[in-house]
């Protein structure tokens, strides 16, 4: 009896994990193929919000524009992307990117079953001081 | 029928050993260590920076019919600043939890490395603090200690501790920069500048203080490199002035010494020989306090922590400490 119990442990743990297999960064890919960024922070090298206001994320156009505040060093920005369920992006962000030359940057967000890729362009742009 | 069969079985064999751990024992008042001894504990924590001192608390006993002691004594690897000292009062808690001095003997003498106290009091215990204050030359060295004690029994001990890294870094507290008056900071000396000052020893001068409540933006007060024109707004750079300093603006880095708050972290040695400057920029905005800034001079020479403990909107000003390293 026992063993029989074992059997069928062991055989339903083997069906449960075939069903989503590890990608290459050890990651499950599901059965989700929702594709698209769901928040976007950028910060500054002291960890503290660069940004001005809420960022701008057009889902549709696949674009987001983030405005950082009057005086942020361009050159140490980190961004954070928040994903839709089981997504991942690419390339990986690892540290500080530099957005002194303000030209758009790309990031891809993979879908849950890999299957689909969207790349979002991310522009920044510096508030500008007002003269009163 | 058969659970209670089992549970009367285990019962008996149970309860002889039960009654017999409970028999009662007669208990025997320990026997203190009569003969001389001692213990020490080094209390203070964080870098051990020049100037600073070191506390330890050195305790010795020996049995109260055998003798009284006679003198304690600390031997430092590198002599003390003369600051350095030996309590001659025994401190205990009392109930209300505060420490209670009783005079043990005369003021501690120092003859070279040695501190000594002779006990003047006849008692067979004392818990003396030992005060060290690092001397220069001891910056970037070890210390040791080494505590001992005599009794008038003929008996000594002894107790050692260390070695103790001394740091490299220099610490000044509380300086003061005023938007428009002394707002040029010299890392090298440590000291703020008026403007007639600071042309006088231009390669010496790394920031420029500046307050500017500027409408729909956060600029307020920043510490800028004299190179910077970017950001210098109305403000007019001496010619002279040219050195570019790079800085890291942080926040929460409170730094114990500098910000004597109750919590916080020390800043060390390590922390300025592995931090990188690399694409920093040469300016900081928007300062508040409680932020600070790293910063390497343009010469290389100096890598500091500068912390900011107040800023002050009516008055423009902003008061500074800072830890600086020297690199090799």
């Amino acid at each position: 009896m026992k063993r029989l119990i074992f059997i069928a442990i062991t055989l339903f743990s083997i069906i449960g994990c075939s069903k989503f297999p590890v990608d290459e960064d050890g990651l499950l890919i599901t059965d989700r193929n929702e594709c698209y960024v769901s928040n976007f922070e950028l910060l500054g090298r002291d960890y503290q919000i660069a940004r001005s206001k809420a960022p701008v994320i057009d889902t549709i156009a696949q674009t987001i524009d983030v405005e950082v505040l009057y005086g942020t060093d361009l050159k140490n920005l980190w961004p954070q992307f928040s994903l839709c369920p089981d997504a991942k992006l690419e390339p990986k962000i690892t540290g500080f990117v530099d957005f002194s030359d303000l030209q758009p940057k790309e990031w891809t967000v993979i879908s849950g079953d890999r299957k689909v890729r969207k790349t979002y362009t991310v522009t920044v742009t510096v508030q500008e001081r007002t003269y009163e | 029928m058969k659970y209670y069969s089992y549970i009367k079985k285990l019962l008996l064999v149970i309860s002889p050993i039960l009654l017999y751990s409970c028999s009662e024992k007669d208990y025997e008042i320990p026997e203190g260590n009569t003969s001389l001894h001692n213990d020490c504990i080094k209390r203070s924590i964080g870098p051990n920076i020049i100037g600073n001192n070191i506390e330890f608390v050195y305790a010795m006993s020996l049995g109260p019919e055998q003798g009284k002691i006679e003198l304690a004594q600390v031997e430092a690897s590198i002599a003390g600043s003369e600051n350095t000292y030996l309590e001659n009062r025994s401190f205990h808690t009392n109930l209300s939890g505060e420490d209670v001095p009783i005079e043990i003997g005369k003021p501690s003498v120092n003859d070279g490395n040695t501190t000594y106290v002779e006990f003047t009091k006849d008692t067979c215990a004392a818990s003396l603090r030992y005060y060290y204050y690092i001397p220069e030359e001891a910056r970037g060295k070890e210390v040791s200690f080494k505590f001992s004690a005599k009794a008038s029994t003929g008996e000594e001990v002894n107790y050692k501790l260390g070695p103790y890294k001394i740091s490299k870094l220099d610490m000044k507290l509380d300086i003061e920069l005023t938007d428009g008056n002394n707002c040029y900071f010299s890392v090298a000396d440590m000291k703020s500048y008026s403007e007639t000052e600071a042309i006088q020893n231009p390669g010496k001068i790394d920031l420029i203080y500046l307050y500017r409540p500027l409408s729909g933006v956060n600029f307020n007060h920043v510490l800028i490199s004299p190179s910077n024109s970017d950001y210098r707004q109305d403000f007019n750079v001496p010619s002279e002035l040219t050195n570019q300093s790079m800085l890291w603006k942080v926040y929460g880095v409170r730094d114990k010494h500098l910000a004597r708050l109750e919590f916080g972290v020390y800043v060390d040695d390590v922390d300025f020989e592995k931090m990188g400057f690399d694409n920093a920029p040469d300016y900081a905005m928007d300062l508040k306090a409680e932020y600070g800034v790293w910063i390497e001079t343009a010469d290389k020479k100096y890598r500091a922590y500068i912390y900011i403990n107040k800023v002050n909107e009516t008055n423009k000003t902003m008061t500074v400490s800072i830890k600086r390293y020297t690199m090799n």
